[in-house]
C-alpha cells in the first residue's frame, strides 16, 4: 500500500527533469517472463542464475553488500519509495536476537499487478534476490508473503525454493559456504492491510493483521520482535541485479533522486493495458501513448491515478507536466507508490470512481484506529449518496472534513489513503460533485431514504434483480 | 536500556520523570488530564482510539501520548487548537455508529464515551446516514456483550491475553463492522471475568449479575477490602438507596491488586444479608444480649476452658481475645483455625490465593499460633473441654472432622458468628453471640504478603451484631463483676454494687 504523506497541495510545475544522456533500456526484471518455463531453475540457470549469488556469498563482505546498494540508489518499490540501502543499515545491531528479512508480496493495491509476473514468471530471480539480501543484513531466516489469491504464484515460488534448496542454494552451508538461510512462504488470507508493513508482520506472527505501532520501526523491533527488514518483491528481484553490474550501472537509468528502473502496471482506458518495465523519469504522456498505445476508441483523457488507488488523481493538464518519478510524483500532491497507473476517459463518472474507491477502502480498513475504522465507512456512505444523485447543501464540505479528520491520525497509512483521493477529487473534480448537491440540506429521514435507494430484501423479490436492485449500496454488510 | 530520570516539560510546566515512561503517564502522574481509551495502565499499548493527542514540540502534528516514550526535554501540550480538534474528530468517529442507547444501557452515568462528549463532543450532529449494527452475544456465566456500543478498544482482549492469559476474546470481521468474539469453543468463564466489565470504557462488556439491576447514579460508594482470600484486594463497595450491597468493584493498589479482582471476591457478598444470627441465643432461644452475656461468662469459668478462633477475625478481635484470657482466664488455651483452602489459582497477571482465610498470617503476628496446626493438636488431644468460645465469623463454612472432634467433646459451645450456619445446630451451643461482617465493623487484616490493611465499615449492620473486640471486654467485665459479686458474697468484697478496679 502506499506509504507516502504528501499533501494534496496545489499542484507547482513538475522541475525540469536532469538532462542526462539517453541509454538504451531493455527490460531487465521481466525480460525472460514470456519465455517458456522461466519459472524452473534448469532456465534460470541457463541464463546465469545463482550465479551472483554463488560469486558472493561467504566471499564479499556483507558490509560491501549493503554499501553497494546504497550506492545504487536503489528506493523501495513497494510504495514509499524509501531508499534500501539506508533502510538496511537501520538495522539493530548487537541485539542477541535473530534478524529477519520479510518480503512483502501481498500487492493488494488496486491497478499494481507487477509481483505477480515475477512470482508467477520468474520466482528464482526473487530467490536469489532474497539469498544476496539475507547474507547482507545476516539474516539466517527470511519469510516471503504472498496474497492469498496468488495461488499459482505460491506454487511456482514454493517450487522455486524446493529447487534451490535441492541445490544447495537454500538451508544449511549454503554454497557450501558458511552461510545458512531457511525460505519460508507465508500466505495471507485476502487482506489488503497485510501489505502494509507492520500489518504483514502480525499475520506472519499467526495474528490478526493490525499495524503495529511505530516506533519501534521494524528494523529495530519487528516480526516475532526482532529486527526485521521488510522490502517489496520487486526491490528485491532488482538487488540481483544491482549487485550482479554494480551500482553505476543501476544510475545510468532513472533521475538524480530516482535512479533505476521500474515496473509500471498500465490499466485503464488505454489500448494495450499491462506491465511496462522502463527507466524512471520518463514522461506519464510517453507511458501513455507510446507503451499502451494511447486511449481506446480515440477518447480523450480526464484524469489519471498514478501510483495505485490511493495515490491522488491527477488531471489531464497534471498528465503533461508528470514524469515517472518520485519527485515529479510528490511535487503535482500526488505519488509514485506502487507504480500501478489506471488511466480515466471522458467518459468516466468521477463520483462513480471515487464511490468504487471508497467502497474498497471501507471493506479493507482492519477497524483498529478510530478514525479509520468510522471514517472509511462514513466516506463510503456519502458518497453512496452521490452516486444516487442525493447529495445535500453541505455534504461536499462534509466529505472533506471527514477525509481531512482522518488523515494522519492513525497507527498506519490506510486513513491516509482513503483520505487522499476523497481530497483530491474534491479538489480537482469539485464541479462533478456540485452538480449531484441537491438546493435543498439533509432531512432527517433515515428509514425512508433507505427504502428509496437501497433495495430491501423485499424490494429485489417485487422488482427482480434490476440494475439498481444489484447495486447494494453502503449498508449491505452491517445487517 | 538505563532508566533515569529526566527533566520534561508538561503545558509549560517542568517536570521530572524515569525516563521509561510514556507521556500519558507523566501528564497522569502530574495532575493533568489527557482523555482515554484503549490505554491501561496495566495493559499493554494499543494505541487505537487515537483520543490521547497531546501536541509535542518538533512533531508535525499531535501525536497519541499513550505510544509516545518520554525524551530528555520534551516540551508536551495538551490543550491547544489543533489538539482539541483532533479529539473532536475521534469524538465524532465514535459516536457515528454508536447506538445512543443511553436511557437503556449499564454504562450509563460511568461512561467515558458520555463523559468525554461533554468535553470534546459536538453540538449537532453530521451523520445521516444508516448506523452499523453489531451483534450482542453472552460471552461468559457473568459478562454479556453489547456489540453496537462496542469501540473496540481491545482492553479485554489484552486483558485476556496478558492478565488472565485465558486468550478467549480476539476481533473479529474489519473495519467498522468490528467486534468482540469469543474463540471458537471457548467461553470466558475464568474466574477474572469481570474485570473485563470493569475496564470496558464502554457499555459494551456488562456483567449479568449487576445488569438492569439499578442505575449507577442511584449508587453510593464506601471504600473497602474483600476478605474473601488472604490477597486483600482493595475494594469499592456500590450499595443502593436502601444500603444493599449491589456490587464490588476492584480499587487500585498497586501494592496488592492493581486494579484487578477476581469474581469470587466480587459476587461474595449476599451473605451479608442472608440467613443472618439476628439476635444473641441462650439455650437455642433469642434472649438480651445482658442475658446472654451474663450466661456466656458464667461458661467461661467453669474448668477446661478454651477460646479458638478463625483466621476470619481481625488483628483487634485476636488482641481482644488475648488481653481477655491474659487478665480473666489465666488457665485457658488459646487456639485457632482457618477455612479450608485449594490449590493458588495462578494466572499470568494476577494470582488467585487458595487460602480462603483473609488474617492467617495475623493470627500468627498477635496470637503466635498457626491456625492449621493449632486446630490439629486440639483435634489430637482427648481431655475433654467443658466451655469453648468459638469466635468463627467464616461464611459459608463447612465443618471439618477435626473442628468436628473438638466440638464433639465439648460440653457447651459459645459461638460468635455471623450466620445461622450448621454449627448451630451441631455444637452443644449454649450461647450464640451475632457478630459483624467486615462490611459492618472496622479492623486489621495481613494479607499473604504481611501488608496490613485496614478496613472500615460500609454499612449499617444487618443483624444486632457486635464488634469482637467490645464483646470481648464485655465479657472481662462481666467476669470481674461476677468474681467481685461472689467475694461479697462470701464477705470478702467491698458491699453492694460493683467494684470498679482502678
Amino acid at each position: 500500500m502506499a506509504d507516502a504523506q504528501t499533501p494534496a497541495a496545489a499542484p507547482t510545475p513538475a522541475p525540469a527533469p536532469e538532462p542526462k544522456p539517453k541509454v538504451p533500456f531493455s527490460p531487465i526484471l521481466l525480460k525472460h517472463i514470456n519465455e517458456p518455463d522461466s519459472h524452473t531453475l534448469a532456465h534460470y540457470a541457463a541464463r546465469g542464475g545463482y550465479e551472483t549469488a554463488k560469486a558472493h556469498i561467504g566471499i564479499t563482505v556483507p558490509g560491501d553488500l549493503i554499501k553497494l546498494v546504497d550506492d545504487s540508489g536503489l528506493r523501495g518499490r513497494g510504495g514509499a519509495g524509501f531508499p534500501t540501502g539506508k533502510k538496511w543499515s537501520f538495522l539493530a545491531k548487537g541485539t542477541g536476537k535473530p534478524i529477519y528479512l520479510a518480503v512483502n508480496g501481498d500487492e493488494s493495491e488496486p491497478g499494481t499487478f507487477k509481483d505477480r509476473y515475477i512470482l508467477e514468471r520468474d520466482p528464482h530471480q526473487l530467490v536469489e534476490g532474497v539469498i544476496l539480501t539475507c547474507y547482507a543484513i545476516g539474516s539466517k531466516h527470511a519469510f516471503i508473503y504472498l496474497r492469498g489469491e496468488f495461488i499459482l504464484g505460491y506454487q511456482r515460488l514454493e517450487a522455486a525454493v524446493q529447487e534451490a534448496k535441492a541445490k544447495g542454494y537454500v538451508g544449511k552451508k549454503i554454497f557450501g559456504k558458511d552461510a545458512d538461510l531457511t525460505i519460508t512462504v507465508v500466505r495471507g488470507a485476502g487482506a489488503y492491510i497485510c501489505g502494509e508493513e507492520t500489518g504483514m508482520l502480525s499475520s506472519i506472527e499467526g495474528g490478526r493483521g493490525y499495524p503495529k505501532i511505530k516506533p519501534p520501526f521494524p528494523a529495530v523491533s519487528g516480526l516475532f520482535g526482532c529486527p526485521t527488514i521488510v522490502n517489496n518483491v520487486e526491490t528485491i528481484s532488482a538487488v540481483v541485479h544491482i549487485v550482479k553490474n554494480g551500482p553505476a550501472w543501476h544510475k545510468q537509468w532513472g533521475t538524480e533522486k530516482s535512479p533505476g528502473f521500474k515496473i509500471f502496471c498500465l490499466s485503464g482506458a488505454v489500448k494495450k493495458p499491462g506491465i511496462y518495465e522502463v527507466p524512471l523519469g520518463i514522461t506519464m504522456r510517453e507511458m501513455i501513448e507510446v507503451h499502451g498505445g494511447g486511449l481506446k476508441d480515440g477518447r480523450k483523457l480526464k484524469a489519471v491515478i498514478p501510483g495505485g488507488l490511493s495515490a491522488p488523481v491527477l488531471t489531464a493538464e497534471m498528465v503533461d507536466k508528470c514524469t515517472l518519478d518520485y519527485e515529479s510524483l510528490a511535487s503535482l500532491g500526488s505519488m509514485l507508490g506502487s507504480g500501478g497507473i489506471t488511466v480515466l476517459d471522458e467518459e468516466v463518472d468521477m463520483i462513480s470512481a471515487i464511490y468504487n474507491t471508497m467502497r474498497f477502502y471501507h471493506h479493507e480498513s482492519c477497524g483498529q484506529c478510530t478514525p479509520c475504522r468510522e471514517g472509511t465507512g462514513w466516506l463510503e456512505k456519502v458518497a453512496h449518496r452521490f452516486h444516487h444523485n442525493d447529495g445535500h447543501q453541505g455534504d461536499v464540505e462534509l466529505l472533506g472534513d471527514i477525509a481531512k479528520n482522518m488523515r494522519g491520525r492513525t497507527i498506519c497509512v490506510l486513513a491516509d489513503a482513503a483520505a487522499m483521493p476523497m481530497q483530491s477529487y474534491l479538489q480537482h473534480f469539485k464541479k462533478d460533485f456540485e452538480a449531484k448537491v441537491k438546493e435543498t440540506a439533509f432531512v432527517e429521514k433515515q428509514r425512508t431514504y433507505r427504502d428509496e435507494i437501497t433495495p430491501t430484501a423485499k424490494s429485489i423479490t417485487a422488482t427482480g434483480a434490476g440494475p439498481s436492485a444489484l447495486d447494494v449500496g453502503s449498508n449491505q454488510g452491517s445487517r | 536500556m538505563t532508566i533515569k530520570e529526566v527533566k520534561i516539560k508538561i503545558d509549560d510546566k517542568e517536570v521530572t520523570v524515569p525516563s521509561n515512561w510514556t507521556v500519558i503517564k507523566a501528564c497522569h502522574e502530574n495532575g493533568v488530564d489527557v482523555p482515554h481509551y484503549c490505554y491501561h495502565p496495566d495493559l499493554s499499548i494499543a494505541g487505537n482510539c487515537r483520543i490521547c493527542m497531546v501536541g509535542v514540540k518538533g512533531a508535525p502534528r499531535p501525536v497519541v501520548a499513550c505510544a509516545q516514550p518520554i525524551t530528555e526535554n520534551m516540551e508536551v501540550t495538551t490543550k491547544g487548537k489543533d489538539i482539541e480538534e483532533a479529539r473532536k474528530s475521534v469524538m465524532e468517529f465514535l459516536l457515528i455508529n454508536h447506538p445512543l442507547d443511553c436511557p437503556e444501557c449499564d454504562q450509563s452515568g460511568e461512561c467515558r464515551l458520555q463523559n468525554y462528549s461533554y468535553t470534546y463532543g459536538r453540538d449537532h450532529g453530521r451523520f445521516h446516514e444508516e448506523k452499523v449494527v453489531k451483534s450482542k452475544a453472552t460471552m461468559g456465566p457473568h459478562v454479556k456483550y453489547w456489540g453496537s456500543r462496542c469501540i473496540v478498544c481491545t482492553r479485554c482482549v489484552r486483558f485476556t491475553d496478558e492478565v488472565s492469559g485465558t486468550g478467549d476474546l480476539g476481533v473479529i470481521y474489519r473495519g467498522d463492522k468490528s467486534e468482540i468474539a469469543l474463540f471458537p469453543g471457548k467461553t470466558l468463564d475464568n474466574p477474572l471475568s469481570l474485570n473485563t466489565v470493569d475496564i470496558c470504557p464502554v457499555g459494551a462488556l456488562v456483567s449479568s449479575d449487576f445488569l438492569f439491576q439499578t442505575r449507577v447514579w442511584n449508587l453510593h460508594s464506601r471504600p473497602s477490602m474483600c476478605s474473601d482470600c488472604a490477597v486483600g484486594c482493595n475494594t469499592r463497595v456500590d450499595m443502593d438507596t436502601k444500603n444493599a450491597i449491589k456490587r464490588i468493584v476492584p480499587r487500585r493498589n498497586d501494592q496488592v491488586n492493581k486494579e484487578w479482582m477476581c469474581d469470587y471476591g466480587r459476587l461474595s457478598f449476599p451473605y451479608v444479608q442472608e440467613n443472618r444470627l439476628m439476635k444473641p441465643m441462650v439455650d437455642g432461644k433469642d434472649a438480651p444480649y445482658k442475658d446472654a452475656r451474663k450466661a456466656a461468662a458464667e461458661l467461661l469459668q467453669r474448668k477446661n476452658t478454651v477460646v479458638l478462633v478463625s483466621a476470619w477475625n481481625s488483628n483487634e478481635a485476636f488482641a481482644a481475645v488475648k488481653e481477655f484470657v491474659e487478665q480473666n482466664l489465666p488457665g485457658a488455651g488459646i487456639a485457632g483455625y482457618a477455612n479450608t483452602g485449594r490449590a493458588d489459582e495462578v494466572f499470568p497477571g494476577f494470582t488467585i490465593s487458595g487460602d480462603k482465610n483473609p488474617n492467617r498470617k495475623g493470627m500468627r503476628e498477635i496470637l503466635g499460633i498457626d491456625a492449621d496446626a493449632s486446630l490439629k493438636e486440639l483435634a489430637a488431644d482427648k481431655e475433654a473441654i467443658g466451655t469453648l468460645l468459638l469466635m468463627h465469623n467464616i461464611p459459608g463454612y463447612a465443618i471439618t472432622p477435626e473442628l468436628k472432634a473438638v466440638l464433639d467433646r465439648t460440653e457447651s459451645v459459645i459461638l460468635m458468628d455471623l450466620a445461622k450456619t450448621d454449627l448451630l445446630k451441631y455444637g452443644n451451643v449454649a450461647v450464640a453471640l451475632p457478630t459483624l461482617s467486615t462490611f459492618e465493623k472496622s479492623g486489621t487484616f495481613v494479607n499473604k504478603d504481611g501488608i496490613h490493611q485496614k478496613f472500615l465499615p460500609v454499612m449499617e449492620p444487618a443483624n444486632f451484631g457486635r464488634h469482637e473486640v467490645e464483646m470481648m471486654h464485655d465479657l472481662g467485665r462481666e467476669i470481674k463483676s461476677q468474681a467481685d459479686a461472689g467475694a461479697a458474697a462470701n464477705g470478702h468484697g467491698a458491699a453492694g454494687g460493683m467494684k470498679v478496679k482502678a
